[in-house]
């Protein structure tokens, strides 16, 4: 006869002991593993940031925390959240559901949040710090600098104009992303300890060969030659370069387009300055060869280009500029039609023979493309009208490398950052015996090209690479526990009133909004803890630790049914066999 | 302090001096008369306690018994159908070794109906594990209630005080209520060792393996078996205290008895008569009562009717192709004995019928000529 | 939101219930809401089973096993007891399953509701007796299969709560595992509460429902945005307060994912859906015109 352990003046039996003591881990035969994968947004985002933490930790109330995981792929958090072309809207999940995370306010809400507070920026310590030079302050330059700086490197950075920015301060108008904002942004990455020379132009007031004193060299100048059309008479008064009337407004001119502006191109420098020179008090004309639907501006912009009463002609393409007695210039366009072709992207735009339309104005302004100086460059460095990114010097000791608009490649800002932040990691790569092509293929966030910092700094210091994770699809997202919500309707001032003059057109996210705004991610792929799997685990085997960002599973419990990787939202839970 | 009242109001005087403070009922007749009389007292505040007004009697039991778990004193009243519904709740109670003490009027079962007096519905239940008292009047369920909490809370087993149906339920008496602090005195405050305990939590009663049931159920027969002692022990104890004492059985003229007349209950009131007035008339003839009937006393009876020949067991119960109940348990307790006595079955009072002394005296004129012994029981018609 | 922080789990692993078992997340979460101080009763259901067999537990509150159709009175008796001890700072939890409330369990609840006896009755409703098989109780839904339904359940689930409604007890509401904080939410609320409070659970069940063990949360989920069961509360029986506006998807969504329904014709489906709509209708309207009583 068994003999049971109890109080020998218990009358009636009474069960002390807990359960805990059966292994009942041994009933199943497989257990959940924690999978963090890749959101699309991420593996969409040039630069790889880790939107669904950020998202997160902004939902939390966290935004320091939300602002320094930015920073870690992407120094420029305030002028993204401004001017980016969102390509991770594009591809959030939640498009399929019902309306994309608002994840482009959400970064400008974190950055316009925490302006007043000093993220920390842990500069990793190196040993053997290389010297290097940057030319050309913009996106690219700058981001360079900074991925740079926080490999430990000493960075010197040279830049022809008086100021720093590029692109973002003298091209982008203030309306869009204020002076301030980029000023905050640049100081923080100067912070880092870059020696910045401004009022130096490399092949002017400093030879190239003079770079062969650094180690390595990163040359970013942009593309700031705008291009011509192409058609008689265009040296005329009458007609300015998109890019050039953009720089002298953003260098505090008083420029006076007139009364009747024409303006041609349909990219986003188009909408520039078509909206700039509504400010002015010009009426707008935007004459595009294609449709609105093939404008490779941000559709943003060219809806806020119509409310502001830009009209649009499309179709069109000049052909002849006659300066008239009157002082106007008169413009002929061609008419043209699209055709479809297999072969490219976008379909062709046709001339319809003896089809024509007149315009009359005080200015035309061309916004047809920019192109690159690269008459300071050896040959060596140049291919067809773009550098290369990757080569060596003269020298055959200083090694060089090239990005942003300079080099063929999409051009925006968060393309540009993406590339310095490429070329920082292979001048870092190139002084060790790393294989830059592996180190890359382990670092990448996605297969859109995105690199993440954060894995080139831990597998430097730690020799640990981890295994790239993969990308969550919409058909893996229960979206049985999200409740339909619709997405914040961005709030702009008036557009009469936003004419007067070039304040920001936008106003940023209420905080109440960016709550909204946040609690609306999906998490694809990142653990938000939400808490699903701790709930319905009906043994109590999770535990969850959201300070350390711990999830447990008690082995000896989980029957291995399988509830919370189900249950996972975001399919960060992973059922495996066991053997 | 002295009262002329009915055997129920008895037994709720008994009630609220035990201070009992959880009190779970529902009404039947004919035991009505102590759930309004308790009723009215918790209305008026002279008992402070809880009374549970359930919807049925197997409720009320189950509400007894967790409470008592919880650590309070706990009663219930119930009778015939009602203490039927209980029955899984009797075995329950008996299981979780809880001190419950319930008066049961005992009335006749349907079908077909009645509400007369009749002992089957807690014989019926003699097998649930409960102490079982059989009383022959108010004063004595009175007491035997007030002794009832004391033994039960000793043992830890529930203890049932019968009584029968208008003939003690409803038949007034003067009766002697003792006063509250002697009974203070008499009763020691509730405790249980077994009960819910938030600093140490545990499961009770659970599902176990045979041999752990055994074992619980070996340890409760020696509880019960225990009973016959301690009850005898009480008894004394209430007799020196309250000055009325009944013992677990009641010899009455037995010393040269030729024919020995068993009974329980309010018969034995008739039968003290009847055999007085036998004896007078020269006949030797004695009576034993038996007030304990679960444990049965059966060392005490073996004990007391020693050198008896003929005894006539008086039974106001049927058990159909079985016979007397008392009579079987006398039967089965004298077995082994060695004057091979004659016990014969007298079947009186079924359904309520009145046992007169007419009828008791015919049993034992019936007994006197019989030499043979007789198994089946014999039904006595007036 | 009852966090492992502020109160642990008190259904500790080890138990034996079914791999993915509905019940078991239910009951977890329930007494982990109610907190150590409870003292809870259990009946003979898939709740004694997961208690575990002497000398083992897995419940970290004292809990008496009590018989099967009497979890109501049981916990009253406890509950009376503990105020008369004067400690009626320790909750009573009552939980049955759904043949111990809809069928034996009925009649005794109704008689502590009636009393209005201070405890939390629960009741664990997955919609069959479970424990001993998979047989047909008066919770069973229409057309549902069972062991002793072979060929779908002829009756119609009762309306537990326009039963209990009846009663004027101060609160009642449904729960289900799907929506945990809703669920905690209502027990702290309850727990805050003098009287009889009884909360009606839906807990999926994977063995008896024929589904796949990792589905329990989801078919709640979907068995409230369908419809089926609205999540509602009723306080004294009068003032209807819905707490979940349903997405208002189609019965199917909810019925072909379980195999016990896997033979219904589009009849019967039709049937359903309209006696869902009308007993949602019907809802709304006791909500709307109970909006002002307090």
């Amino acid at each position: 006869m068994k003999v049971y352990a109890e109080s020998p003046e218990l009358m009636i039996p009474i069960s002390f002991e807990s359960t805990e003591v059966i292994e009942t881990g041994k009933w199943g035969f497989q257990k959940p593993y924690t999978t963090s994968m890749i959101a699309p947004c991420e593996e969409a985002c040039p630069a790889g940031i880790p939107i669904a933490t950020f998202i997160y930790l902004a939902g939390e109330g966290k935004f320091r925390e939300a602002l320094e995981t930015i920073l870690k792929e992407n120094p420029f958090p305030g002028v993204c959240g401004r001017v980016c072309f969102h390509p991770c809207e594009s591809v959030c999940n939640r498009n399929q559901y019902d309306e994309a995370v608002s994840v482009n306010p959400l970064e400008r809400y974190v950055f316009d949040t925490t302006m007043d507070l000093s993220p920390k920026l842990n500069p990793a310590p190196n040993t053997d710090p290389k010297e290097i030079a940057i030319v050309g302050a913009g996106p690219a330059g700058l981001s360079c600098a900074y991925f740079l700086a926080l490999l430990g490197h000493k960075v010197t950075l040279f830049e022809a104009r008086k100021e720093p920015g590029g692109v973002l301060r003298w091209g982008i108008p203030e309306f869009r992303l204020p002076k301030q904002v980029l000023k905050k942004e640049i100081q923080r990455i100067l912070g880092l300890g870059i020696e910045l020379k401004t009022g130096v132009r490399v092949g002017k007031d400093l030879s190239i060969e003079a770079l062969s004193q650094f180690d390595a060299v990163f040359l970013s100048p942009g593309a700031s030659r705008g291009i011509l059309l192409g058609i008689e008479d265009e040296n005329l008064i009458k007609i300015w370069r998109g890019i050039d009337f953009l720089n002298r407004i953003n260098s505090g001119e008083q420029v006076r387009p007139g009364k009747v502006v024409v303006v041609i191109g349909g990219g986003n420098t188009a909408m520039d300055v078509a909206r700039s020179a509504r400010r002015l008090g010009s009426s707008v004309t935007v004459a595009y060869r294609r449709t609105k639907k093939e404008m490779p501006a941000i559709s943003d912009e060219i809806e806020e280009a119509d409310q502001e009463g830009v009209r649009f002609e499309f179709l069109i393409q000049p052909v002849k500029i006659k300066l008239l007695k009157n002082r106007k210039i008169r413009i002929k366009f061609q008419r043209m039609r699209l055709r479809k072709s297999s072969q490219e992207k976008r379909p062709r735009p046709i001339p319809i023979k003896g089809s024509f339309v007149m315009m009359e104005a005080d200015r035309l302004i061309t916004a047809v493309g920019e192109g690159v100086d690269l008459s300071w460059i050896p040959q060596a460095l140049i291919e067809k009208e773009f550098l290369k990114p990757m080569s060596s010097l003269w020298n055959g000791k200083t090694k060089v490398f090239a990005g942003g608009d300079a080099i063929e490649q999409h051009r925006s800002v968060v393309t540009a950052i993406s590339s310095g932040k490429r070329a920082a990691i292979s001048i870092d790569l190139s002084f060790t015996e790393m294989n830059p092509e592996e180190v890359f293929s382990n670092i990448r966030v996605g297969s859109k090209g995105a690199l993440s910092m954060e894995a080139y700094l831990r597998g430097r210091q730690t020799g640990i690479w981890e295994e790239p994770k993969g990308v969550v699809f919409y058909d893996q997202i229960n979206t049985l526990f999200f409740a339909p919500s619709e997405r914040v309707k961005k709030r702009r001032i008036d557009p009469g009133k936003s004419l007067r003059g070039f304040s920001e057109v936008h106003s940023g996210l209420l905080p109440e909004e960016a709550e909204h705004s946040a609690l609306r991610c999906f998490s694809c792929g990142t653990c938000n803890y939400c808490y699903n799997c701790y709930f319905f685990c009906p043994e109590g085997a999770v535990t969850l630790d959201p300070v350390n960002q711990i999830r447990t599973v008690d082995f000896q419990h989980c029957k291995g049914c399988g509830t919370c990787a189900k249950a996972c939202p975001r399919n960060v839970v992973e059922m495996r066999r066991e053997e | 302090m002295r009262e002329f009242i009915t055997g129920n109001e008895a037994v709720a005087y008994a009630v609220k001096l035990c201070r009992t403070p959880l009190i779970a009922a529902y009404p039947i007749t004919p035991q009505t008369g102590i759930y309004e009389k308790l009723s009215e007292w918790e209305a008026s505040g002279e008992i402070k306690g809880i009374m549970m007004r359930t919807e049925s009697e197997h409720s009320a039991m189950a509400s007894c018994i967790s409470a008592s778990l919880t650590g309070v004193r706990t009663f219930t009243a119930t009778s015939s159908q009602g203490l039927a519904l209980m029955h899984e709740m009797l075995h329950f109670a008996a299981g979780c070794r809880v001190p419950v003490v319930m008066a049961n009027v005992n009335r006749l079962l349907a079908a077909p109906w009645g509400f007369w007096a009749d002992q089957l519905d807690s014989l019926s239940q003699r097998d649930t594990g409960w102490i079982q008292f059989y009383c022959e009047n108010g004063q004595e369920a009175l007491d035997t209630v007030i002794q009832s909490y004391r033994i039960a809370e000793q043992v830890y087993l529930p203890a049932m005080v019968c009584l029968e149906a208008f003939f003690v339920s409803h038949f007034m008496e003067p009766i002697d209520i003792p006063e509250q602090e002697e009974v203070d005195l008499f009763l020691p405050p509730f405790d249980l060792p077994h009960k819910f305990d938030i600093e140490r939590p545990g499961f009770f009663v659970p599902v176990v393996p045979s041999e752990l049931y055994r074992k619980y159920k070996h340890m409760a027969q020696a509880s019960m078996d225990s009973v016959k002692e301690v009850s005898l022990r009480v008894d004394q104890e209430f007799k020196k205290m309250f000055g009325r004492g009944y013992g677990i059985i009641e010899p009455i003229m037995l010393e040269d008895a030729e024919v020995v007349i068993v009974t329980a209950g309010s018969i034995t009131s008739t039968a003290r008569i009847t055999i007085k007035r036998l004896r007078e008339g020269g006949k030797k003839v004695g009576l034993l009562k038996i007030r304990l009937f679960r444990p049965f006393p059966v060392e005490a009876i073996q004990e007391t009717l020693k050198g008896k020949r003929k005894i006539a067991v008086i039974d106001r119960n049927i058990s159909l192709g079985g016979g007397g109940i008392f009579c079987q348990e006398l039967r089965a307790g004298m077995v082994h004995s060695s004057d091979h006595p004659l016990i014969y079955s007298y079947i009186a009072g079924v359904g309520g019928t009145d046992v007169t002394p007419e009828v008791i005296e015919k049993i034992v004129f019936d007994a006197t000529r019989r030499n043979e012994p007789s198994d089946p029981p014999i039904w006595v018609m007036e | 939101m009852v966090l492992p922080e502020d109160q642990p789990n008190l259904l500790r692993p080890g138990h034996s219930a079914c791999a993915g078992c509905g019940l078991a997340i239910g009951m977890k979460l329930v007494l982990q809401a109610m907190g150590r101080k409870t003292i809870a009763v259990i009946v003979p259901s898939c709740e004694g089973a997961i208690g575990g067999v002497y000398p083992n537990t897995s419940y970290g509150v004292p809990t008496f096993h009590s018989a099967f159709e009497i979890a109501a009175p049981t916990a009253a008796g406890i509950a009376n007891a503990l105020k008369i001890l004067g400690k009626d700072e320790i909750q009573v939890v009552a939980f049955a399953g759904d043949g111990g409330t809809f069928d034996i369990g009925l009649q005794s609840l109704s008689g502590v509701a009636k009393n209005n006896d201070d405890i939390l009755y629960v009741c664990l409703d997955n919609e069959a007796y479970m424990n001993t098989g998979i047989q047909v109780s008066s919770a069973t839904p229409s057309f549902a299969w069972t062991g002793t339904t072979p060929r779908g359940n002829p009756g119609r689930k009762k309306n537990i709560m326009e039963i209990m409604a009846a009663h004027y007890n101060p609160y009642s509401a449904t729960a289900t595992i799907g929506f945990p904080q809703d669920l905690q939410h209502k027990i702290v609320k309850a727990k805050g509460i003098r009287g009889t409070k009884f909360i009606h659970m839906l807990v999926p069940c994977p063995t008896g429902w024929r589904t796949p063990p990792d589905l329990s949360p989801e078919l709640s989920i979907l068995a409230v945005e369908t419809n089926i069961f609205p999540l509602y509360e009723v306080e004294g029986g009068r003032r209807y307060i819905i707490n979940h506006e349903p997405r208002a998807l189609p019965v199917q969504e909810y019925l072909l994912r379980q195999g016990r329904f896997k033979h219904l014709t589009q009849e019967q489906i039709q049937q359903i859906q309209m006696e869902v709509d009308e007993e949602w209708e019907k809802l709304k309207n006791r909500a709307r015109k109970s909006s002002g009583k307090r």
